[in-house]
């Protein structure tokens, strides 16, 4: 069984605008505003699927067990980072993947 | 570790925020206060040297991570992702006195070293005063609601109802449903006639006779009668105008019957209650209130609202002078009429300069609500100010939200909204010594048992020397949430999590009763202004019944949608029976 030839390497100016970086991709969400935008619908979809209020009751919860003044910020980001990012629905996931595609298509050089 | 300064709680700075302020002074973050921007559209709190600067870390150039943090001391950004890997804490470590940092995106102050928030209440007072000059500049064109930067306030309404288990009506199940039918009469039997009409109405339904332009009366005592607590406190008996006429004969001297509306209020009852449905006449009552409210003794129309208040005023005053009892009308312990209907408001006045609050509390009976003014109407109104009702001045101009229907709700948020007084109303700030711009804020700092909204549908300005009458429509709800216009949840959505003095008890009013409401009475005003009809709409077993002076009748739930509410009564849910509507049938 022979496989095709691996495709030859890009260039690297090839690749700044097919394969834009995280960070150039972040940079043009924050440069434009769009990030803000994202993040305001994000906190409003999250609210809407109760995700925010579990995580309110994880934190309440992990707080109580510690006690109130064992706990600080690193603490209860450490405890509720891992389910929070498990919790999230996968249709908000999928809204904001598509208007991240959309914003990139549209201000695509 | 946390302590309370004149009743307000903060947590201790840590020692290395200790630290940082002997070495920096009392108000150490002073310099950032410049650098807060407020970004559109959550109206979030942020830290940028330039508005359009984008913070990276200095170590490892990374500007996506989730926390990036300045550092106070050197103004040098860091990220900090404990698990992985915390240039900001690398920083803090290395450099004595550089642990205090501030979170770029969320203007929070951290502590490095500790990996915790600090507070620092000018910081904190600052960062909050640049998101009210913000959401007060901007006209909410996006459907955020101004003053809410944080996603606490938005839609408090769906997550409550997710979370509560719902009510359930009690239906009883077949052991009891024997035991009911055991030994028992049910109370409205078709064979007991002469106790109840054919048609089964529910009771206390009786008519009230018109005595002559008294329709203002008889819709308001419709409403008062079916006041649950007010209709308990009377039939059970804890107002017995015989002993009370007695007692205090005695005390006078005098033969005649001392006034009393309570006591008038007792008959009144007894007689709606006593299963004749033949019409009313409260012409006993009328006099007595004649004697109390002299300078509106006359055969002419009176506004209900008015009368409501004269009413309550009434039963107040004549309520025995007990030494044990306070005679603040907050505490509502002084007599039944504010047990049930006197709620607390909390009113903030902000002074725009330096964020100094100076805040109020006063009992209310009742809350006077705007309909939005007409598109080129009028101007201010400025209606007569009644004791122990609260009133707004009709000051903003935002048109309505939601696309043309005036709602119940959108005059609450207005009611709550932030308001900038104008620049002829300057509050004298205590701070600053002088008369400033100021931002004022209403909020309900307790519910009461019953809820009373009057719709101020009667213009009177003194200017053109006219009154007119607003027959704008206003729809009202069945049920109704007030947990968004309490105090804590408007200083909540106002201040999110900063550290700002305002009281610790504020904070948990999930604790308090419910803040849920049910529509039980809707006293109704159709014509104009100087010939028009008062009518009272109850609902009693979930049936709605006109109440049009002596002729009661059924009506559909859709003619009380559809009427023009001018006053609307709300009892709190816990109070609220809904009894199942085949009264005596096994």
């Amino acid at each position: 069984m022979s496989r095709p030839p691996p495709p030859p390497p890009t260039t690297n100016k090839d690749q700044q605008h097919q394969n834009p970086s995280l960070q150039e991709i972040n940079i043009k969400l924050i440069q434009s505003g769009e990030k803000e935008r994202l993040k305001e619908l994000l906190r409003e979809r999250l609210l809407e699927c109760g995700w925010i209020d579990e995580m309110k009751a994880l934190c309440r919860a992990f707080t109580r067990k510690k006690g109130r003044n064992n706990v600080t910020v690193d603490d209860l980001v450490h405890v509720i980072s891992p389910k929070g990012r498990a919790s999230v629905p996968n249709s908000v996931k999928a809204e904001l993947l598509q208007r991240i595609r959309a914003f990139l298509a549209s201000t695509a050089d | 570790m946390s302590s309370k300064i004149n009743g307000h709680v903060s947590p201790q700075p840590c020692p290395h925020l200790l630290d940082f302020r002997s070495r920096n002074g009392p108000k150490p973050f002073r310099a950032l206060h410049d650098c807060i921007r407020v970004k559109p559209p959550g109206g979030c709190a942020a830290i940028r040297r330039e508005p359009s600067e984008v913070p990276r870390c200095g170590t490892c150039e990374e500007s996506s991570r989730s926390r990036l943090y300045a550092c106070v001391a050197c103004a040098a950004v860091f990220c900090h992702a404990p698990l992985l890997h915390s240039h900001a804490s690398d920083h803090a470590l290395s450099i004595p006195g550089h642990e205090i940092a501030v979170d770029v995106d969320r203007a929070e102050l951290f502590c490095c070293a500790c990996g915790d928030q600090v507070y620092d209440r000018d910081f904190d007072a600052a960062v909050v005063l640049a998101q009210t000059v913000n959401a007060t500049a901007t006209t909410s064109t996006s459907g955020s609601t101004a003053m809410q930067c944080s996603v606490a306030g938005s839609q408090p309404e769906n997550l409550r109802k997710r979370r509560r288990v719902d009510y359930r009506p009690w239906e009883p199940d077949s052991g009891e449903h024997i035991s009911r039918g055991n030994q028992s009469i049910p109370l409205l039997d078709a064979t007991n006639a002469s106790l109840v009409s054919s048609t089964q109405q529910p009771w206390g339904l009786r008519g009230l006779n018109n005595l002559g332009n008294t329709c203002f009366m008889n819709s308001i005592l419709q409403a008062l009668l079916h006041t649950p607590p007010l209709r308990n406190y009377f039939l059970g008996d804890r107002h017995n105008r015989y002993y009370c006429q007695q007692k205090n004969g005695a005390i006078n001297g005098t033969k005649n019957s001392r006034l009393c509306l309570a006591c008038d209020m007792d008959a009144i009852f007894s007689a709606v209650f006593s299963g004749d449905r033949t019409p009313y006449s409260p012409a006993k009552f009328l006099y007595s209130w004649w004697q109390h409210a002299a300078n509106l003794a006359s055969y002419e129309q009176q506004d209900a609202h008015e009368f409501f208040i004269s009413m309550l005023e009434g039963i107040h005053e004549k309520v025995e002078k007990d030494k044990r009892k306070s005679q603040s009308p907050g505490g509502g312990d002084c007599c039944i009429a504010h047990r049930v209907f006197s709620g607390i408001l909390r009113s903030d006045v902000m002074c725009m300069v330096c964020g100094f609050t100076s805040t109020t509390y006063d009992p209310c009976v009742d809350i006077s609500l705007d309909l939005e003014p007409n598109q080129g109407g009028s101007g201010k109104s400025s209606s007569a100010k009644s004791l122990n009702s609260c009133n707004v001045e009709a000051d903003c101009m935002h048109p309505n939200q939601n696309g043309g229907i005036s709602t119940l709700n959108g005059c609450l948020e207005r009611f709550t909204r932030a308001e900038k007084l104008g620049s002829d109303q300057k509050f004298f700030c205590q701070k600053c010594q002088v008369r400033q711009e100021s931002l004022k804020q209403m909020s309900i700092r307790k519910l009461p048992l019953v809820s009373c909204f009057h719709v101020k549908r009667f213009e009177h300005s003194s200017i053109r020397k006219m009154s007119r009458k607003v027959d704008r429509f206003l729809q009202f709800p069945f049920s109704l949430d007030m947990a968004p216009y309490l105090s804590s949840s408007i200083l909540r959505s106002r201040f999110g999590n900063r550290i700002f003095p305002f009281d610790g008890d504020e904070q948990d009013a999930s604790n308090d009763l419910s803040t849920e409401f049910e529509l039980f009475a809707v006293v109704t005003h159709s014509g104009r202004l100087d010939a028009g009809h008062y009518v009272t709409y109850l609902r009693l077993s979930n049936q709605w019944y006109k109440c049009d002076d002596a002729w009661i009748t059924q009506v559909n739930e859709s003619i009380v949608r559809a009427a023009q509410g001018y006053m609307m009564f709300y009892v709190q849910k816990v109070l609220y029976y809904k009894e199942s509507e085949n009264q005596g049938t096994s």
